[in-house]
């Protein structure tokens, strides 16, 4: 046993071993990497990518100014202007909303927390810019967003807070209101 | 008159040769070394600059050649001007002594010319072993110009381990010398002609297998290379002895690293793998083309020697301090002196001829 180990000393057999791993992945050669601006991996659905703001499939804003998605963020990201519908005392809206991206730490928390759905994630991630002033959001700019990662718009009434009558959601099923 | 005119064209073309291949091969193995360190990692390695990262190389040299060049603060400026050129000449003056290919003389205009070798010197070992000692003194004096805590660490690493190992490397030549009977590497690799039996690592009267083990090992420890790269360890000294150097000075540090390479690997296959003489007796070419077949076979013996210092590189992690000094005072010594005793005593009973 002794005569074993010096044999196996002298003859560097745990260097060999090493040598011959290192050889096999030279002749099975599988480069897992990913050569990233020329090839990019195929994400998820549920990525968590840049923020958005949605609309209805008419073209009407989906967010009704209720501010729980401030509320909702750890980081303080969502700053919400809410103000009534001009002529409709019901109906609110966000007159402002913006987004501080430098601190979003895209949790999705708010998602969760908008009970009309009219905040979305998509699945942008190139969001690198040489000034950090480019990354505070206002309305126009979300809705952009949202408008190119979401072309068609979907009701997606499941996702839809359970006690919709406290918001009012533009229901095409009822009938318009006659103001 | 003449005479010396037409050599010294002759040498100098011979010399702009040698150093145009050498300096395309360096371009080439910091390539290659890229190259297949990625591919034993599976990675891919440099894969922007031309089709499949082949133009890398060129892309570094210029962006080497155009970077700022800096001299630190409190630095010896006259030294560490001089430490890289220090460190350059010698990996590149070696080369004046090592055959490329077989040994013949071509005539031109009347006189004789050896068109594979520069100079065929009688003592061209211990040359190359004299001048790669005087590159070691680039390193310790890159190192303590520096004016920097780390590059000193890493001349003074590098001194202790390049006088350590030279020891063995001239102690394992010594046996191969022994049974040559000469210091002329045409001479000794002459000597290993006709088929690979003959070659010191397998020759007859005692092979030099355990020489070549630790001339291997030595040589990797004397180019500063993983797993002996304490000199410039990156996880523990920057980068060592050229921690300070910036732009072309330490573009010549890493020439000549990889022009060392080169030329123990040279060593290595002149000594123990015959050189440019094929495994087999004679040639297989006709005679007016055999020195294409002794060139390329001592291209592809050189270029084992390159992709073994690769695969080290990619398999073993470094050594500590005291086990290197261990390993090479009381490991490799003692075999490399045990070898030059049986060697004598074989080349005694067997004497050539």
């Amino acid at each position: 046993m002794k005569f074993k180990a010096w044999l196996k000393t002298i003859l560097f057999y745990e260097i060999l071993i090493g040598m011959k791993a290192t050889l096999m992945h030279l002749v099975h050669y599988k480069p897992i990497t990913l050569q990233y601006p020329h090839e990019k991996r195929t994400l998820p659905d549920s990525y968590r990518g840049m923020l958005s703001l949605l609309r209805y499939d008419d073209g009407t804003e989906k967010c009704v100014g209720c501010d729980l998605c401030e509320a909702a963020c750890p980081s303080r990201v969502i700053k919400v202007v809410s103000a009534e519908v001009p002529g409709e005392p019901t109906k609110r809206y966000a007159k402002e909303y913006y987004m501080d991206m430098t601190r979003c730490l895209f949790c999705g928390l708010c998602v969760d927390a908008c009970p009309v759905d009219a905040l979305g994630m998509t699945r942008e991630y190139e969001w690198a810019v040489y000034d950090k002033r480019l990354l505070q959001l206002n309305k126009q700019q979300l809705l952009a967003i949202g408008d190119r990662s979401f072309p068609v718009r979907e009701k997606r009434l499941e996702l839809q807070h359970p006690n919709v009558a406290f918001f009012n959601v533009a229901f095409k099923h009822l009938p318009p209101k006659h103001t | 008159m003449a005479e010396v005119g037409l050599k010294l064209a002759f040498s100098v073309a011979q010399i702009a040769v040698v150093m145009g291949i050498v300096l395309l091969t360096v371009m080439f193995l910091t390539l290659a070394e890229r190259k297949v360190l990625g591919w034993m990692q599976d990675r891919m390695g440099p894969m922007e600059v031309g089709p499949y990262g082949v133009l890398q190389p060129i892309a570094d040299g210029l962006k080497l050649f155009f970077k700022e060049d800096i001299v630190p603060a409190g630095a010896n400026k006259f030294l560490f001007t001089l430490a890289p050129i220090l460190a350059l000449v010698p990996a590149l003056i070696g080369f004046a002594v090592v055959p490329f290919g077989p040994n013949r003389t071509v005539e031109l205009f009347g006189y004789q010319f050896q068109p594979f070798v520069i100079s065929d010197i009688n003592i061209g070992i211990l040359y190359i072993l004299a001048f790669t000692s005087i590159g070691a003194y680039g390193i310790i004096l890159g190192g303590w110009a520096s004016n920097s805590k780390y590059s000193l660490l890493g001349g003074l690493r590098s001194a202790a381990q390049v006088i350590s190992y030279e020891l063995n490397v001239g102690l394992a030549i010594v046996g191969v010398l022994l049974l040559a009977g000469s210091l002329s590497l045409v001479k000794i690799t002459e000597a290993q002609a006709g088929g690979f039996w003959h070659w010191y690592i397998f020759a007859f009267p005692f092979p030099q297998v355990f020489a070549f083990v630790v001339y291997v090992i030595s040589a990797v420890a004397e180019t500063n290379r993983v797993p002996f790269d304490l000199p410039e360890a990156e996880s523990e000294l920057v980068a060592g002895f050229f921690t300070e150097y910036s732009g072309m000075r330490f573009a010549f540090f890493f020439l000549a690293e990889y022009a060392n390479m080169i030329l123990v690997s040279c060593i290595a296959a002149a000594l123990f793998l015959g050189g440019w003489n094929a495994p087999y007796p004679g040639t297989l070419l006709p005679e007016n083309l055999a020195w294409v077949e002794g060139v390329v076979w001592f291209a592809v013996k050189v270029y084992f020697f390159l992709f073994l210092f690769f695969w080290l590189r990619a398999t073993l992690p470094r050594l500590r301090y005291d086990q290197l000094m261990r390993f090479g005072w009381k490991v490799m010594l003692p075999i490399a002196l045990g070898n030059i005793l049986v060697t004598a005593i074989a080349a005694y009973f067997f004497p050539k001829g």
